[in-house]
């Protein structure tokens, strides 16, 4: 058994957050999500960190959790920050360093860009650690409903997009395994040239697509077992209700949008 | 025609399309279904009459099965590898229709080929709905990441109120012995844990028949036991059971058993009656259960009953003449049992494990200050359960990874240094858990072909040594077949060829029997022999204490550390009975056996560790209890 996989995956806590109606905190998060495209001024950077950070304070999650969550996208991001750093040609120079030339507007689009993107993961991020995948389909399955008029399967979306967060972990352990048995037989995966490293990707490809038929096949052996149907009417144990503290939240949120639009 | 998925338009096997709407699925269907249901004589629960079975590749998987379950009763299907178990499984949970017969499910008459429209749909849905499945991996039954909204899938799809659903999820997490996993994640749990949610989640559709297609089979002996227990309180429930295993032993709880050879019933009736049959359940590829053969050995009346046998020895083991049996052929477990083939002595030892700790995560050991030795040529097994550290370790020794602390050398090459792991792949050969999943080539000969090449053989070194693998493992003229293409048992017998030819020192195998069929088993037990005795060294995990048995030495590990190490003997005595218990894991069973009669009044009887030394024990103690037959013929 290799590392495990945590990206995103839920962590059971009772918090205010964790009882917000799950329609309330994708429809929330998605909205933190985009509004950091609007952020340009370290006020509004202040303050899109001020929102995300209570939200996650309220969440009752272990710090460590988070960032463990989070981590993988942040080193991305960092890469992200450095291309900024170094390829942005306009403002004064600060320093050189051979052909490359560090500006202030490089700077300030390394800081401000890297750090406005880690607001909107950790809103995402707080989304998948607070809400559960049943919740998370049944969130989507509702706000997506008004689509199915234009023909779009709304609830096997929702389903399918659940499904997924549900078999990451299970084919990135066997991704692992497969890889660990071909190094074994003396395949070079990651090794030598980029040419010689796809060659020695194909069969872990290969096996790894045979065994996700396997699951896909068994799954809808249990997905049939278990008498679901694709959008049939199904009962929901715990059925979603907007109460009090949902329409707190979207107003604070309208609130948040405001301020980050007076803030420019 | 062929076999055909009835199940909602997925996976249709056969050529016709069966998607007909969604619009049945609503509400209307329930208050149908619950209605027939309730009205319907309750005595059936299902009834199949010549029904056959062709999937669209012409393999014959069902041929005339005519059957019938009974409300309340506790029905088990044994059979090998490839008879149509499974496929029987599907027909019985209303997921296939047959080509021919007649097939009624809980009331319901679904499929019948004297009808114009032979697939009663309709009737299929209904009957779904109070038939429950749970199969062999719990990994791919389980749909969301919180143990009770998985038990709550299956009500839900059913339209079941909420409150009802709350009761029932409690009741069967309760059941099942998981109430305190209730907001776990699955993932996160072990398999036998895993497999229990997904029974919670079945029975939390209160089915009126649950069909489990060998639960056990891919967990280790403490999530094995904890299945039967919940079957045993099912029983008591009254919930009818078709369990489908290739766990003799299992079989004995059942009320009826029968047995299924290239899709048609060969045996019928009570586990005794069935079992009495010993040619024929050899034939099939089966084995008897332990007590009865041990009763066939020592002459006694035939029984598969544990009490009745102990009584018949203990009663005998006053007769003068006891055992009259005549020396079986010695298998060759026994043989190897006795005279250990090869291990070189005086040579550097193949594996050795000094002080090794290693962590994935800070501060949680995945194993802790671990060290063993192994000889060259000799077999070395691992037991511990789930969580153990057992695949870490394996990992370790495969130098795919290097300890944090400590050392591990194979032969004289330490598996610190990055650039000497990478001399090392190709001497230590890793047979993975399900080694058929890493097969990819388009033939099989490439397949088995990939380790030398990557070892850089020329090419006619790399066919002789591909055309050895295969032999040493029996595929014989599939050269040119795709890998997926061969049946369960021989992809196995492939990717173990793929390994074997790159001539490895040491073979490290994870769970290589698991999943397989007692003729299965006992082949790969013989090849594994074949190897060793070409002067390979061996390393498996095995969830078999009997298999464990076998080795010359065995590492018991338990939360990262070891727990127990040495020869079977040492390993396997009465004294570590509770420690070996404490750690989910058991005593072989001729030692249990010993145990159970020296307890029972019988004098000591050593500490047999297969069935051949128990039946010599038995011998020796008979005449020291009579003083007769000295110089019996079998000894």
């Amino acid at each position: 058994m290799a590392v495990k996989i945590t990206l995103g995956q839920y962590i059971a806590t009772d918090s205010p957050i964790h009882r917000l109606d799950p329609r309330t905190k994708v429809c929330v998060a998605l909205i933190a999500m985009v509004s950091v495209f609007f952020i340009h001024t370290p006020a509004q950077l202040i303050l899109g960190f001020a929102f995300v950070l209570a939200a996650v304070a309220l969440a009752r999650i272990p710090a460590h959790r988070v960032l463990e969550s989070i981590a993988p996208i942040i080193a991305i991001i960092v890469l992200l920050s450095l291309f900024n750093l170094f390829l942005t040609n306009t403002g004064t120079t600060l320093a050189t360093f051979g052909p490359l030339r560090i500006t202030d507007d490089g700077v300030r689009a390394a800081v401000l860009y890297s750090l406005r993107l880690v607001i909107g993961v950790l809103a995402g991020m707080l989304l998948l650690l607070t809400t559960t995948p049943s919740q998370l389909t049944d969130a989507f399955d509702a706000l997506l409903a008004p689509l199915a008029h234009l023909g779009l399967h709304a609830h096997e979306l929702a389903m399918v997009f659940s499904l997924m967060l549900r078999f990451i972990p299970t084919l990135a352990n066997e991704a692992s395994t497969l890889a660990d048995a071909q190094t074994a037989r003396g395949g070079a995966l990651g090794e030598g040239s980029p040419a010689k490293r796809i060659r020695a990707i194909v069969p872990l490809v290969v096996a790894l697509l045979a065994s996700s038929l396997h699951h896909a096949n068994d799954l809808s052996r249990a997905l049939d077992a278990r008498c679901y149907e694709g959008g049939a009417e199904r009962s929901h144990w715990h059925p979603l209700r907007m109460r009090g503290a949902d329409w707190a939240t979207l107003t604070l949120t309208a609130a948040y949008i405001t301020a980050l639009v007076i803030l420019r | 025609m062929s076999g055909r998925a009835v199940a909602d338009g997925r996976a249709v096997a056969g050529g016709r399309a069966l998607t007909d709407g969604r619009a049945f699925a609503g509400e209307q269907t329930h208050a149908d279904g619950q209605f027939l249901a309730h009205g319907q004589a309750r005595s059936v629960a299902a009834r199949l009459e010549h029904v056959t079975l062709r999937y669209e590749s012409g393999t014959q998987a069902l041929e005339d099965v005519s059957l019938e379950v009974a409300q309340g009763e506790r029905l088990c299907i044994l059979g090998a590898n490839g008879s149509g178990k499974s496929t029987l499984a599907s027909v019985l949970c209303g997921l296939l229709a047959p080509d021919e017969g007649s097939v009624l499910l809980v009331g319901h008459h679904v499929f019948d080929a004297t009808r114009p429209q032979p697939i009663d749909f309709d009737a299929y849905r209904k009957a779904r709905r109070s038939l429950g499945l749970v199969f062999q991996n719990p990994d791919d039954q389980i749909v969301t990441t919180v143990v009770e909204e998985d038990v709550a899938f299956g009500p839900e799809n059913l339209g079941i109120p909420a409150e009802e659903i709350g009761r029932r999820v409690e009741r069967e997490l309760r059941r099942v012995a998981l109430t305190d996993y209730a907001k776990a994640d699955p993932t996160r749990l072990s398999g036998g844990q895993m497999q229990r949610v997904a029974i919670a989640g079945a029975l939390a559709m209160e089915p009126r028949l649950l069909v489990l297609d060998e639960p056990g089979a891919l967990l280790d002996v403490r999530g094995r036991q904890a299945i039967l227990r919940v079957m045993g309180r099912l029983r008591e429930a009254g919930t009818t059971i078709v369990h489908i295993t290739h766990f003799m032993d299992e079989a004995l709880e059942a009320d009826r058993v029968i047995v299924l050879e290239r899709g048609s019933i060969v045996l019928e009736g009570s586990p005794a009656e069935v079992f009495s049959h010993q040619d024929a359940i050899a034939s099939l590829g089966l084995e008897e259960p332990f007590s009865a053969r041990l009763a066939r050995r020592l002459a006694l009346p035939w029984t598969c009953d544990d009490s009745a046998l102990e009584c018949a020895i203990l009663d005998a083991s006053h007769l003068p003449h006891f055992p009259a049996s005549p020396p079986s052929v010695p298998d060759a477990q026994a043989a190897n049992a006795g005279a250990p083939t090869s291990p070189v002595r005086g040579a550097p030892p193949a594996l050795r494990v000094e002080h090794v700790s290693f962590a994935y995560v800070r501060e949680k050991n995945a194993l802790d200050d671990v060290s063993f030795e192994v000889e060259q040529g000799a077999s070395l097994a691992i037991v511990g359960q789930t969580g153990s550290g057992k695949s870490t370790l394996l990992r370790l020794l495969c130098a795919l990874e290097a300890p944090d602390r400590g050392r591990i050398y194979v032969g004289d090459v330490c598996t610190t240094r990055k650039r000497d792991r990478r001399r090392l792949h190709g001497s230590i050969g890793y047979v993975m858990q399900h080694p058929e999943r890493q097969l990819f080539a388009e033939t099989v000969l490439e397949d088995v072909a990939f380790g030398p090449q990557n070892l850089g053989f020329a090419h006619g070194e790399v066919l002789r040594h591909c055309r050895e693998a295969l032999d040493l493992v029996g595929l014989v003229g599939v050269d040119d077949t795709s890998p997926f293409e061969l049946s369960g048992g021989q992809q196995r017998l492939c990717a173990l060829a793929g390994i074997l030819a790159m001539e490895p020192r040491v073979l490290v195998l994870d769970e290589p029997t698991a999943g397989l069929d007692p003729r299965g088993r006992r082949g790969l037990r013989a090849i594994l022999e074949d190897v060793r005795r070409r002067g390979t060294t061996i390393v498996q995990v095995t969830h078999s204490m009997e298999d464990a048995a076998r080795a010359d030495r065995i590492v018991v590990l338990d939360q990262a550390h070891v727990l127990l190490e040495g020869t079977p003997r040492e390993v396997f005595s009465a004294a570590h009975e509770e420690l070996l218990t404490h750690a989910g894991l058991g005593l072989p069973l001729p030692l249990v056996w010993a145990l159970r009669l020296e307890r029972a009044g019988c004098p000591s009887l050593g500490a047999p560790l297969s069935l051949d030394e128990l039946v010599r024990a038995l011998a020796r103690s008979g005449s020291a209890v009579t003083h007769q037959e000295e110089d019996a013929p079998w000894l």
